[in-house]
């Protein structure tokens, strides 16, 4: 890991600065309407740096938690972040041999726009672990300020929609996909993955269509010889 | 503003505890995984491969702007190796059809 690594990737994240602020700040709203102090909110969005499955969470917050309504929140958290699970086995020929007390503290900051920038850029041969770490810095920081603002605004957040600002994250994902495209075997993959996906999402509730797409599609690609 | 409710901090140290496993769980278990040229071949596939899952139900599910938004992207991205120019033409693209639309 060096810090022209971490710094090339901090600034590679900087095309998503739009989008994380804005989903930040959508985030920083809800929580407010949920009635969670600034501090809270805050610190809800620092410690756990998980958007989907903090709004998920949020759904299901309880004014007074008993046993029972963690262990609720605990799964559903768990559900709705498998795909780091997969996220992670994915960097683990990359980030395998830093040891420990490094690969390990990098690997909490890792979501799914700065993990998609990081292997994109270690698919084109790029080694230093600094990049991964860097990427994940920034986004996390744009997630943080932009729940503090989202909170202290509140409800006057314009609408996202109106100015595109929901194509931010898909755009984005699509610049990543592009250049990876090698031939039969992402065809293959990519094809299974979006055909499973849509029908998991049709058939079954919440997010398991990530995971079940994901797992297909790459399977299906690892078995294209 | 500044309190901090025992129940909240509660709730929250849950979705971080199992956030922050979630993250480390599939790194460790991938140190007792062989990687044979056949799980290489898995995991090469695997970050396209959630992209498209993530992607996929949402654009077959989205308004007129989302999907010509989407088809600039991929243009964009076709056509020009800078990161930018795909977001900002696919905002363009579905803020100013959603401005035409009403």
């Amino acid at each position: 890991m060096t810090l022209a690594g971490t710094v090339e990737g901090a600034r590679a994240m900087l095309p998503l600065l739009p989008g994380l602020t804005v989903f930040g700040m959508a985030f920083g709203a809800a929580a407010a309407q949920r009635g969670l102090s600034l501090a809270e909110a805050t610190l809800f969005s620092g410690a756990v740096f998980a958007g989907l499955a903090q709004m998920a969470t949020l759904e299901a917050w309880s004014e007074h938690f008993t046993f029972g309504a963690l262990v609720a929140i605990g799964f559903l958290t768990f559900a709705v972040n498998l795909r780091h699970v997969l996220m992670a086995a994915a960097l683990r020929p990359w980030l395998g041999p830093l040891p420990a007390w490094q690969s390990y503290p990098a690997l909490l900051v890792l979501a799914d726009k700065n993990w998609a920038l990081a292997m994109r850029y270690h698919g084109q041969g790029g080694m230093d672990g600094g990049y991964f770490l860097g990427a994940g810095l920034v986004t996390w920081f744009l997630w943080v300020v932009g729940t503090l603002a989202g909170h202290l605004i509140g409800g006057g957040i314009p609408d996202p929609k109106a100015m595109g600002v929901d194509l931010v994250v898909p755009a984005f994902y699509i610049a990543m996909l592009v250049p990876n495209w090698r031939g039969r075997r992402e065809s293959v993959a990519w094809g299974v993955a979006a055909a499973v996906s849509i029908a998991a999402s049709v058939l079954l509730p919440g997010w398991w269509f990530i995971v079940i797409g994901a797992v297909a599609g790459a399977v299906a690609g690892g078995f294209t010889d | 503003m500044l309190s901090l409710d025992p129940n909240t901090l509660l709730g929250i140290a849950v979705v971080a505890l199992i956030t922050a496993l979630n993250r480390m769980a599939g790194f460790y278990l991938m140190r007792h995984v062989p990687i044979t040229p056949r799980v290489r071949r898995i995991l090469d596939a695997l970050p396209g491969s959630v992209l498209v899952a993530l992607l996929a139900p949402g654009a077959v599910r989205g308004d007129l702007g989302m999907m010509v938004g989407l088809v600039v992207a991929f243009l964009a991205a076709k056509l020009v190796r800078n990161d930018l120019v795909p977001v900002a033409a696919a905002m363009a693209a579905a803020a100013g059809l959603r401005a035409l639309m009403g």
